[in-house]
């Protein structure tokens, strides 16, 4: 007999066969292959099938019984084995993400590979996924990160890229994290920041889930009495997954899942599969969350510790400082008061003695020699504070203007106005008041000898990175530079001035105090006397 | 003519200032504790206080800053023997500072630039 379909032959052609498509060429040439996979189902076959029928053909009569069970094993057998296949994926995907989710610390790296799974199609493929925590305090839950495509031009791309590539899913969650966390947290901020939820809205569908420790499906959402409207819109779909975050019965969040794009169903199935992958999920996040908050203490805990040695070491200075003080201000009291009993008496006495009396000479020399002591006593006090300058903040501008309010008479009588001009809203700077008051008197007084016959003194301040610039300028006789390193040398003596210890002594207080002292000659006569100080804490 | 009142516990040194600075044509009423001043200050009006830092067994900066705080308008010049007074903040309350010396020259300086300063801003104020 002339048979339609093929069944009949161990070798066929190209023509013999319309089923056979690329890739099955094999098939021409197996015969059994042929008739198990194409034959059985060919529709030439079923009227070969008939024809054979008609001719009383007893096994045509119950072949077709034999075929159709075979056809419905077959179909079970494949949904069987693409079940399984899910399966196997499932499982080898929870693995990997299981892996990283039981060891990692590391919040952003959980972030990335919990939402890297849901999303990718090597995971559970959705299109776009949420995740909400529940904040510090316990009070709300609030959108935290959102990952997937915008718009249909931006997941075309993605999946194009994702398509071309061969990562595993800890590569892409690596990738993630490494190139897309932060600017994902930017790109649906506007959605994130609608999701605030406070965890005492018990209607509300994120807190059913918590409450019920089961996802929720949402369907038909912008339809649907219900349902929360505003979520759906917010979201710009009207089916999506709510799926709770619980670990050990804290609510730690939940995550949103939709297929904005591609609109695909969401099956029980992926429901079942990311209910089981939440867990985990939930576990990392919680325990990464508790590491961060760990590191968070810990950090406090060594600031505080190092304020604390900061704090000891400061008493312990300031004990030693007390100490100096308290010896110093003792000698001071036990020998300056006498000193000026004496030689205030002395000075009495020598008002009311005539100057040809021999006594004159003996009352001068006690006037001198205790003015001496008191000098050397004064130079003695002096060097014993400066070894301990006490830092603090001050407002630099007050400091000045209390120094030259000081020198106010001296000023007048010298003929000189003072020009203040002093930046506003600078920050405080860290110095020793007195010292710094001594080293700003001191500078106008070297200032004011400069200027025999009166002039301009100026007083500038100025913010200059952290620090500030104070620049002292007087209006007199330009100083040479000889007569710059006489001033900041001790005891140098030059035909121009005395010798001294006053702007040496200056430079040594600043520099001891991180500062410096640079004296400049200004272009149209006169000097400038700079000093910058900073306003770090830790400039000593 | 100004009246003054000087506070310091060595009697030599409130002979000294009565002396010099009556010879500056100042009314000196001078008090040997705290507790004395406070009596001084309430028997009769000071126009300013000269006051040492340092009493025995009690602070001038106590007394300092319950003058500030009862007679707001009575100027103060701290003396000392040492030039600590600034570290304590209070100290700042006080109108003028000099270290103790046998030239009393810087005090008078201070006294008269202190009085001078007060007048003006009496003045300016009508």
């Amino acid at each position: 007999m002339d048979w339609e379909c093929c069944w009949s032959k161990d070798e066929i052609t190209p023509e013999g066969c319309p089923y056979i498509g690329d890739g099955e060429e094999d098939l021409y040439t197996s015969h059994r292959r042929r008739v198990v996979e194409k034959c059985v189902e060919c529709p030439r076959f079923k009227n070969d099938l008939a024809r054979m029928k008609s001719t009383g053909q007893p096994l045509a009569e119950v072949l077709p019984y034999i075929l159709t069970e075979f056809q419905e094993q077959k179909a079970q057998m494949g949904a069987m084995l693409s079940f399984l296949n899910s399966k196997t994926r499932e499982i080898k995907f929870l693995r990997e993400v299981g892996l990283v989710l039981q060891t990692s610390l590391d919040l952003d790296e959980v972030l990335s590979v919990a939402m890297t799974a849901i999303t990718a199609g090597k995971g559970f493929g959705m299109n776009r996924a949420f995740l909400l925590m529940t904040d510090k305090e316990r009070r709300n839950i609030r959108g935290y990160l959102g990952v997937g495509p915008k718009n249909y031009e931006e997941a075309w791309h993605t999946w194009e890229d994702l398509s071309r590539s061969n990562f595993t899913l800890k590569e892409l969650a690596k990738n993630f994290q490494k190139t897309k966390l932060t600017s994902e947290k930017v790109k649906f901020h506007d959605i994130l920041s609608l999701l605030t939820v406070p965890l005492s809205d018990q209607g509300h569908i994120f807190n059913r889930a918590l409450r019920g420790k089961k996802p929720i499906l949402v369907e038909n959402a912008l339809n649907n009495p219900d349902l929360d409207r505003g979520l759906a819109r917010i979201l710009g779909v009207d089916t999506f997954l709510v799926m709770p975050l619980i670990s050990r019965n804290r609510r730690i969040g939940v995550i949103i899942a939709d297929n904005c794009i591609t609109h695909k169903p969401i099956t029980l199935q992926d429901m079942q599969s990311l209910e089981t992958f939440a867990f985990p999920v939930a576990f990392a996040l919680e325990r990464a969350s508790l590491y961060e908050r760990l590191q968070e203490e810990v950090a406090k805990q060594k600031s505080a510790n190092l304020k604390l040695r900061e704090q000891q070491e400061l008493i312990v200075k300031m004990e030693k400082m007390a100490l100096v003080g308290k010896i110093t201000s003792s000698i001071a009291h036990s020998i300056r008061n006498p000193l000026m009993v004496i030689g205030g008496f002395a000075r009495t006495l020598l008002k009311g003695t005539a100057e040809d009396d021999e006594r004159h000479g003996y009352l001068e020399s006690i006037v001198r020699e205790t003015r001496q002591l008191e000098e050397v006593l004064s130079e003695v006090l002096d060097y014993s504070e400066s070894l301990f300058p006490v830092m603090d903040l001050w407002d630099l501008n007050k400091l000045l203007s209390s120094a030259i309010d000081e020198l106010g008479t001296t000023l007048e009588e010298s003929g000189v106005v003072c020009r203040q001009e002093l930046a506003s809203e600078l920050p405080m700077v860290r110095v020793d008041y007195k010292q710094i008051s001594y080293c700003v008197k001191t500078i106008i007084s070297t200032a004011l000898a400069a200027m025999e016959r009166g002039g301009e003194l100026k007083v500038e301040t100025e913010l200059d990175g952290d620090g500030v610039l104070v620049r002292i300028s007087d209006s007199g006789t330009a100083l040479t530079q000889q007569a710059q390193d006489a001033l900041t040398t001790p005891f140098y003596l030059t035909q121009e001035m005395g010798g001294g210890v006053g702007l040496s002594l200056c430079k040594t207080i600043l520099e001891r105090q991180g500062s410096s002292l640079s004296i400049m000659n200004r272009p149209g006569g006169g000097n400038t006397y700079s000093i910058r100080l900073s306003t770090r804490k830790e400039a000593i | 003519m100004a009246q003054l009142l000087v506070v310091d516990d060595e009697a030599n040194i409130r002979l000294l200032y009565a002396q010099e600075l009556s010879d500056e044509g100042y009314q000196v009423v001078t008090a040997g504790s705290a507790l004395e001043a406070v009596e001084k200050l309430q028997e009769s009006a000071f126009d300013l206080v000269v006051l040492d830092i340092k009493l025995k067994n009690e602070s001038g900066i106590e007394l300092l800053q319950r003058i500030v705080k009862e007679r707001h308008n009575l100027p103060v010049i701290l003396c000392t023997a040492f030039s600590c007074y600034k570290d304590d903040f209070s100290a700042w309350l006080a109108d003028g500072y000099v270290v103790k010396s046998s030239d009393m020259q810087e005090l008078k300086d201070e006294i008269k630039r202190v009085l001078t300063k007060r007048q003006k801003a009496a003045q300016a104020a009508g």
